[in-house]
């Protein structure tokens, strides 16, 4: 208890100080993680749209292998990355490896999953009458499925959330694919267990302070465009 | 337009079972077409055909007077001279001016004259203080007006309306039916109404069908259905035998 007392307190101290590490750190984790976010969003959000309006031969086989890599382990993405980049890998000529690149491309990976099934899932949580009565208002398929995009749009930023939650608290992928080297691929998460294997607990759980204090930041900034966005969004009333 | 609609051996199965077969139909232009049958009858299917939301296994269809094709393009010009008021009134996230200006933001109107023709058609269906109001709040019938306002906004040449008061109080109904009536009249527009509610149908229909297990068993003026039905099966349904 002593040891979680004195790394609130540290935690606070080390924002309050802003350790030019620290910032470093905090940085390069918020620029890996949103830049991910925004790749598997770009990814994820057309293909799950497509997969949940689309009828094709293999259809289902196809959104059940995208549900099971929602749970893909994060080491295992990480490995996966680190053998296609390896010097003897087939992208091995680009020299990725241990780079922000590498671990941007190991998140994505793990995100763009999860924002495809839950946006697939969203969209054919719809009605057929999204559809109806859109066309018989003279939509073109186009406008439509923009529509339809629209009616979903708060089960996609549910999608944008999670991933989000995935990627910022992700350790096993970017330690694979990033090294965890200081002032180079050090983020908030490896710097965590960097700080516990060598018995500094106190620093180890400051520094989770600070990933949870950015983790509800960036919540707060996504509920508050929410409630901006969504002004005639219902909630259910229980009385 | 003599004939917004002719189909010539229209079948529709759903896997094995044949749901809806109709030898020949033309509907004429610019009147109160009812059509009128027990639950589960393929009335709806016939109409989500000849609003092109369905499409028929086999035969041919004729909207507007072209054979449908269902070609992408094909389909977008013909539903742009056509819309539809569903029977639970359907309302898209947003406020009642938003759903009420869809269609012709879909057609790229211009902002100014979607205000004013939304204005317009708020205030016709008594709606006006409800403009920014959320469209998902509203009660049953004023859906239904909001919907009529709607689908009227786009100047349809062909109104489909799909039980469109089966959902409301007496009072809503009665105000609903007056705009139908008031359409049709006014602007020669031409209305598709299915509905199983027999006394609706006799007051406003001018022309009724009544089908039964996917085939169309009797058409006529509509009080000649009414007080002379040819068919055992439409008496009975009329006698309230077979309203299930």
């Amino acid at each position: 208890m002593e040891i979680i007392i004195q790394g609130l307190k540290e935690g606070f101290q080390l924002i309050w100080q802003m350790d030019a590490e620290i910032v470093d750190v905090t940085l390069l984790s918020l620029q890996v993680s949103l830049t991910a976010l925004v790749l598997a969003a770009l990814i994820g959000i057309p293909l799950g749209a497509a997969l949940a309006l689309r009828n094709f031969r293999g259809k289902h086989i196809i959104l059940n292998t995208i549900y099971t890599l929602m749970g893909l382990p994060p080491v295992l993405a990480g490995l996966l990355v680190y053998l296609f980049l390896t010097s003897r890998g087939p992208l091995g000529q680009y020299e990725l490896l241990f780079t922000p690149t590498a671990m941007v491309i190991a998140q994505v990976l793990l995100a763009a999953p999860i924002v495809c099934g839950l946006t697939a899932r969203a969209v054919m949580a719809l009605s057929q009458e999204v559809y109806d009565t859109a066309a018989t208002l003279g939509a073109s398929r186009r406008q439509a499925s923009l529509t339809i995009m629209r009616e979903a749009r708060m089960g996609i930023v549910a999608a944008l959330t999670t991933a989000l939650g995935r990627v910022i608290a992700e350790v096993g992928a970017v330690m694979l694919v990033g090294g965890n080297i200081r002032w180079h691929t050090r983020v908030l998460t490896t710097s965590i267990v960097l700080e516990t294997r060598m018995g500094n607990f106190s620093t180890a759980i400051a520094i989770g302070i600070i990933l949870l204090v950015i983790s509800f930041a960036i919540n707060m900034l996504i509920l508050s465009l929410e409630k901006r966005t969504f002004r005639y969004e219902n909630t259910i009333q229980i009385t | 337009m003599k004939t917004p609609f002719k189909l010539h051996n229209i079948v529709k199965r759903y896997g094995e079972r044949e749901v809806l077969h109709i030898d020949q139909l033309s509907i004429p232009a610019g009147k109160i077409y009812t059509i009128l049958g027990p639950n589960g009858s393929g009335k709806s299917t016939l109409l989500r055909i000849m609003a092109l939301l369905l499409v028929n296994d086999e035969g041919q269809l004729e909207v507007l007077g072209e054979k449908v094709t269902w070609e992408k393009r094909q389909l977008l010009k013909l539903r742009r001279q056509m819309s539809m008021v569903t029977q639970t009134s359907f309302m898209f996230q947003g406020s009642v001016y938003y759903n009420v200006a869809y269609g012709m933001r879909a057609r790229k109107i211009s902002s100014r004259k979607i205000r004013s023709r939304v204005g317009e058609l708020l205030e016709m269906v008594g709606m006006a203080a409800y403009r920014d109001a959320d469209a998902r709040t509203l009660s049953g019938g004023e859906r239904q007006k909001v919907a009529l306002a709607r689908a009227l906004a786009v100047n349809p040449r062909v109104l489909f309306l799909d039980e469109p008061t089966s959902n409301i109080d007496v009072a809503s109904a009665a105000e609903i039916e007056k705009y139908i009536r008031h359409i049709n009249q006014e602007q020669r527009t031409t209305i598709i109404m299915v509905t199983h509610n027999l006394f609706q149908a006799r007051r406003l229909a001018d022309e009724i069908m009544f089908i039964s297990e996917g085939r169309i068993i009797e058409q006529g003026p509509g009080e000649s259905l009414f007080t002379q039905p040819q068919d055992e099966r439409t008496a009975a349904f009329l006698r309230g035998e077979t309203v299930y």
